[in-house]
């Protein structure tokens, strides 16, 4: 097979005229099957037994080599060596690349050679192949086997980087035994990957240590990898044991089998959920207990999965939700519908506490249903009726129905950290819809409290778990009794009762940005009086001039004066509040208009007002701080 | 003839541009626009340790990119690339916002290229900025 292309000029160099000692040889260019090497030079020295091989170039397939300079030394057979060696060597250094790179890596490897070099092994160390970012040393051994080898590669210390550093390992020591023989045109492999130390990232993942092993067993034949039995185990977070058949040209997956029987998601959530999870609403929280899952695969279609989790607990960071004891059975399959169960013991969404839960539901392929679902909170309960929920082109959509039973409002306030409010609110939702990120109403949410009604109409919500959630609605409120509400938020007594229309109210991240607001008592007869103190409060509402207005000799005489009518609007736009009363005067409003004796009228004089500053008067007020903030 | 009327155009088209940038008001407020600038704000924390190291710089284009992943420990090149990109999604939206606030929602490329200009001359010294076709450090 071998042939010379151009020319080769043999150099005999006579020593003595008896004995060759050594032997020259140079060729231009030598071909081999797929292989060519220029400018090729052979040298045996007879004399201290040892041939040297270089090579300028070497083309081999898509690998090239340059500088190539191959050392066989024999001096061991005749006990010559400088090295103290008892077995012959051979020492390679060369200097390596793929086609299409532009820089070169450098190998060099120092072997012992057996006494016989097909069975025995072949011991190398110090091998090092060294690039840009790249610090490979290793250690090598070969034992040949019939149609095959035995190899043990040892990594001491190795770092390697690719360009954008995103693929990067440091510090790295591991041990990879394969053992490989060709059957007709099947290549049957086994191999034991063992990554004792060193950390790595391969964007997204980082690992910060060592401990993993895989293992495989399979063979290849054409572009076609079936594994027979393959294990990943991954240190504390669990065992993966998966087999399957893959085109390695187009990645077609033929078949699929993957079990994890038991993932411990305390450390399998930081290493390899969290980096996926990008800026969803799960990318900050805490994880643990156990869960399992198994999937089939066949010629690329998922065909079943079975995730199933124990006492699992998950507590966001931002405190936006919690679940605690979580337990899931959730089985799924292409072909047949599947019932999932869920239930947990406990937990908080947005602040309101969950009680224990029980979930059961329909799956039929990539939609869901169940018939009704109830949630405890507090005292009371959320019931979930007609739920239906798809997947279409990667977006949830779904529907439900909702009704909330009496929950008492002193527990509600507390959860919610408000001041505490009295009596009960119960709530009937009639058809909710999500769909693209935004969740509807449709028809009234009416909230029953403060002794009054309170009805949310045009409820959209955008994006509600997510740092900007948007909320739109129209809101009525209809004889709250002010008595109980004035009480709770320590505002000084009223007697009376209250009415309100919210219109076109928008909020961002829970805060108003814009609404028309108009509050004022209900129509009707009732008892109406204010007390001193509320005067006072309500006149800081108007700003400074409105407190002036008040007959200071009047309030020292009395502590409850009646009234008429009060009303107190805003229209917000901008961060400004354009502020009005019941009844303009020149210059200003009237805020509460008196009536028989001893009766009080309250002005208003700012008509515009920062909603901050609003927002800080109020807070003042219900503080029961004294010193307003008037400016 | 055609000399003249290239110039001719050559100066309607530069009016526009400045007619443009001088209509569109850069500052202009809105609840969305405040909320992005404010989780811009919360991320710069975590970004300007990543820019004095060279690993990340401002693009031509008004956004960030990962210059030079190497400049960072392994263990936060993971949100290295995290943050580059929620800051990506902040600025596109910035400017969409900034064009929509202004009434003219087909301004965003301009006020994108405006202040991709913004952030280079803002940028701290020893930070790295797209120019030309490679990196150049202020």
């Amino acid at each position: 097979m071998l042939r010379l292309a151009v020319f080769a000029s043999l150099l005999v160099l006579m020593q003595s005229a008896s004995a060759i000692s050594s032997l020259h040889i140079t060729a231009d260019s030598v071909t081999h099957d797929t292989a060519t090497a220029q400018q090729l030079e052979l040298m045996v020295d007879l004399a201290s037994t040892t041939v040297t091989a270089k090579a300028v170039h070497i083309q081999y397939q898509t690998i090239e080599a340059r500088n190539a300079n191959i050392l066989l030394d024999y001096r061991a057979l005749n006990n010559q060596n400088q090295h103290n060696q008892s077995q012959p060597s051979l020492t390679l250094n060369t200097d390596l690349k793929q086609n299409t790179d532009t820089s070169w890596a450098k190998t060099q490897m120092y072997c012992l050679l057996p006494k016989n070099l097909a069975t025995e092994s072949w011991d190398c160390s110090n091998g090092k192949f060294t690039a840009q970012r790249i610090n490979l040393p290793f250690s090598l051994s070969v034992l040949p086997q019939t149609k095959g080898f035995i190899a043990n590669i040892n990594l001491q210390n190795a770092n390697f980087s690719d360009e954008a550093g995103l693929h990067a390992a440091e510090k790295l020591n591991g041990h990879l035994t394969l053992v490989a023989k060709q059957e007709g045109d099947t290549l049957n492999f086994n191999s034991a990957l063992n990554w004792q130390t060193g950390e790595v990232f391969w964007q997204p993942l980082y690992f910060a240590n060592g401990g993993h092993e895989l293992q495989m067993q399979g063979n290849l034949k054409g572009d076609i990898i079936t594994l027979d039995n393959a294990t990943l185990k991954l240190d504390k977070v669990g065992d993966l044991n998966f087999s399957g058949k893959i085109n390695t040209k187009n990645y077609t997956l033929y078949k699929l089998d993957a079990d994890l029987p038991s993932l411990n998601l305390t450390e399998a959530y930081p290493l390899l959920f969290k980096p996926f999870l990008g800026k969803t609403m799960l990318n900050d929280a805490e994880l643990n207990g156990k869960a399992a899952l198994n999937i089939h695969v066949v010629d690329s279609q998922l065909k079943t999965f079975k995730i199933k989790l124990e006492d699992v607990n998950i507590d966001d960071k931002n405190h936006k939700f919690a679940f605690y004891n979580v337990n899931a059975d959730i089985p799924w399959s292409y072909d047949d519908a599947t019932k999932v169960s869920f239930s947990y013991n406990n937990g908080q969404l947005l602040n309101m506490p969950l009680g224990r839960t029980n979930i059961g539901a329909e799956v039929n392929r990539y939609s869901l249903v169940s018939p009704s679902i109830t949630l405890p909170i507090l005292d009371g309960t959320f019931k979930l009726s007609d739920i239906s929920a798809a997947r279409i082109n990667d977006n949830w959509y779904w529907h439900l129905r909702a009704e909330l039973t009496p929950v008492s409002m002193p527990d509600a306030s507390r959860a919610f950290k408000l001041p505490i409010m009295q009596g009960k609110a119960s709530a009937e939702i009639p058809l909710v819809t999500y769909s693209g990120g935004i969740l509807t109403t449709d028809g009234e949410i009416v909230l029953n409290v403060f002794d009054g009604k309170a009805t949310v109409t045009q409820l959209t919500l955008q994006n509600p778990l997510s740092d900007a959630p948007r909320l739109s609605a129209d809101m009525n409120l209809r004889n709250l009794d002010m008595g109980s509400l004035t009480r709770t938020f320590s505002f000084g007594a009223i007697e009376g009762k209250l009415d309100g229309d919210v219109q076109d109210l928008e909020m961002l991240n829970w805060k108003p940005i814009k609404m028309d607001a108009k509050l004022q008592s209900s129509d009707g007869k009732y008892l109406k009086k204010i007390s001193q103190r509320a005067v006072e409060n309500i006149s800081s509402l108007g700003g400074a001039g409105a407190a002036a207005a008040v007959q200071r000799s009047v309030l020292r005489f009395f502590n409850e004066f009646n009234y008429e009518k009060m009303g107190l609007s805003c229209i917000l736009r901008n961060n400004i509040c354009e502020m009005s009363g019941i009844e303009s005067t020149p210059g200003g409003y009237v805020i509460v208009k008196g009536s028989g004796i001893p009766a009080i009228t309250v002005l208003g004089y700012n008509k515009t007002v920062g909603w901050g500053e609003l927002v800080d008067r109020v807070k003042h007020v219900i503080d029961g701080n004294t010193k307003l903030i008037v400016k | 003839m055609k000399k003249l009327l290239l110039s001719l155009f050559v100066i309607v088209s530069i009016l526009t541009a400045n007619w443009v940038a001088a209509a569109a008001d850069l500052e202009v407020n809105t609840p969305a626009i405040a909320a992005l600038k404010a989780s811009m704000q919360a991320r710069h924390g975590q970004l300007s340790p990543f820019y004095s190291a060279g690993a990340i710089g401002l693009t031509k284009d008004g956004m960030i990119a990962v210059k030079d992943a190497t400049a960072v420990p392994l263990s936060q090149r993971g949100s290295l690339s995290g943050l580059v990109s929620a800051e990506n999604a902040d600025r596109a939206n910035l400017y969409k916002e900034i064009a929509t606030a202004n009434g003219h929602a087909e301004w965003q490329g301009d006020i994108q290229n405006t202040f991709a200009g913004r952030w280079i001359d803002k940028a701290q010294s020893g930070w790295f900025y797209q120019s030309g076709g490679g990196w150049a450090k202020k």
